[in-house]
């Protein structure tokens, strides 16, 4: 799952390149769960590092 | 003599293509998939949104930025904007221009720069002597050129940039836009056999007898001179030393499709009586290919640290601007701290120079005396002024 950390700005570098168009930004990047396919390309072209991945289980355990 | 170069923004790349010109063997550094950083954009559903800067050059093909393109070899073409501006006052569109504005805002102008040339005056004190008009002007010229309010700067820092603009005239736009110019430099980077490596983040930078080690993920090389284009503090990180921390500017920048045309020109159309929106320009006039219809860009400066609410008060600008317009909002997008519109304020001229000698900052957070990108190029000038003077 992808997760948007508090380093986020809103930029919206990850919207520009999403490629299921899954984020929304107004102010801080949003993800829609049900679009994201984790390609993890919003990660990847995040200017702040502001996006990462978390696997399931870590998601279960917290 | 290597050179490495960390960050691939406009400095960076402007100070390694005219480095690898003169011959010099660079290699630039970019974390990023992408390069041009706050200086490029991505085609999103049929526009060029731009990742920071607005396709805009402030002096056009007169200015710095212009000049030194033209020294690198990197071949872009930049539309001038005419008018270069206008204003939307109460309801009303005029050219800015001398002329605009009354005799007796112009004497007080003239009587204030002559008295505080050399004093600390904020220039809150000077909007509060002129007429309305060109008070709500001098706001909206500083909030969409510099993301700054008169209360936040000096006249002192805003007068270079006030003679500058007069010396060399309005705005341009690149054709193309920003991604055009920075892949132009790159070109030029790369067709002197330099490299820009993209996806590398250096980790660290370290002084030795020859020069740097520039450390990467799994190996380090040996330079003589590091430019970095990341900014003063982010520059100090790397190389584990202190540096001041220097103040930001932070801005809110909206991308428009719009129906039907709402400004008539290529240049900027400040807007006098709003509650945060200092400006807009419409960059499909200059150039066409920058969407599949009109699209207009606005900004804001941050008046309040609270972003959402700045965000709510610029929407609710452009909802009275486009009353009656047909337009969709492609992006919203802010900028701060990690990421600002400015990594120094306009005018704060930060040196290029850092405590450890060969190293040297580029980019918005080294700005010289200018706007925006030409305050870029000047930075970037004065750098490659010190690399000349080193001796090996």
């Amino acid at each position: 799952m992808m997760v948007v950390t508090e380093r986020c700005v809103g930029c919206a570098t990850c919207m520009l390149v999403c490629p299921k168009d899954a984020i929304r930004v107004e102010g801080r990047a949003e993800i829609n769960r049900e679009l994201c396919e984790e390609c993890r390309k919003c990660m990847l072209y995040c200017p702040l590092e502001a996006i990462s991945y978390v696997t399931p289980e870590l998601t279960q355990k917290s | 003599m290597r050179i490495a170069v960390v960050g691939s923004g406009l400095g960076g790349l402007l100070s390694a293509a005219i480095l690898s010109e003169r011959g010099y063997e660079v290699e630039v550094y970019e974390k990023l998939p992408f390069i041009g950083g706050r200086f490029t954009s991505f085609n999103y559903r049929g526009y060029e949104i731009s990742t920071g800067a607005l396709h805009m050059i402030p002096h056009g093909s007169r200015g710095h930025l212009a000049r030194m393109l033209k020294e690198a070899g990197a071949r872009v073409e930049i539309i001038d904007s005419k008018p270069e501006g206008t204003a939307l006052y109460n309801g009303e569109e005029v050219e800015v221009r001398k002329r605009s504005f009354p005799l007796r805002s112009k004497l007080s102008f003239a009587l204030f720069c002559l008295k505080n040339r050399f004093r600390e005056v904020r220039l809150s004190e000077l909007e509060r002597r002129l007429d309305d008009f060109s008070a709500r002007f001098l706001r909206a010229f500083l909030g969409w050129s510099l993301s700054i309010t008169p209360e936040e700067t000096t006249l002192t820092k805003i007068y270079p940039i006030y003679r500058s603009t007069l010396e060399l005239g309005g705005p341009g736009v690149p054709a193309g836009g920003c991604r055009a110019v920075v892949e132009a430099l790159a070109e030029v980077v790369e067709s002197n056999d330099c490299k820009i490596r993209r996806g590398s983040k250096v980790r660290s930078v370290r002084k030795e007898d020859y020069g740097f080690s520039v450390h990467l993920e799994r190996e380090a090389k040996a330079f003589d001179v590091v430019l970095s284009d990341i900014g003063h503090e982010e520059t100090a990180k790397l190389c584990s030393y202190r540096a001041e921390k220097c103040e930001p500017s932070s801005g809110i920048k909206y991308s428009i499709a719009i129906k039907q045309p709402f400004i008539e020109h290529t240049g900027v159309l400040f807007t006098l009586n709003t509650r945060r929106i200092s400006g807009m320009n419409q960059v499909t006039n200059a150039d066409p290919n920058l969407g599949k219809g009109h699209f207009l860009m606005a900004h804001q400066p941050m008046l309040t640290s609270n972003v959402k609410f700045e965000i709510s008060e610029g929407l609710k600008d452009i909802r009275e601007l486009l009353r009656g317009y047909e337009y969709e909002i492609l992006a919203v997008q802010s900028y701060s701290d990690g990421w600002p519109v400015n990594r120094a304020k306009a005018g704060g001229e930060e040196s290029v120079k850092t405590p450890l000698k060969g190293l040297y900052v580029v980019g918005d957070g080294a700005k010289g005396q200018d706007i925006e990108v030409e305050g870029v190029a000047l930075g970037v000038e004065k750098a490659l002024q010190e690399v000349e003077t080193l001796e090996f």
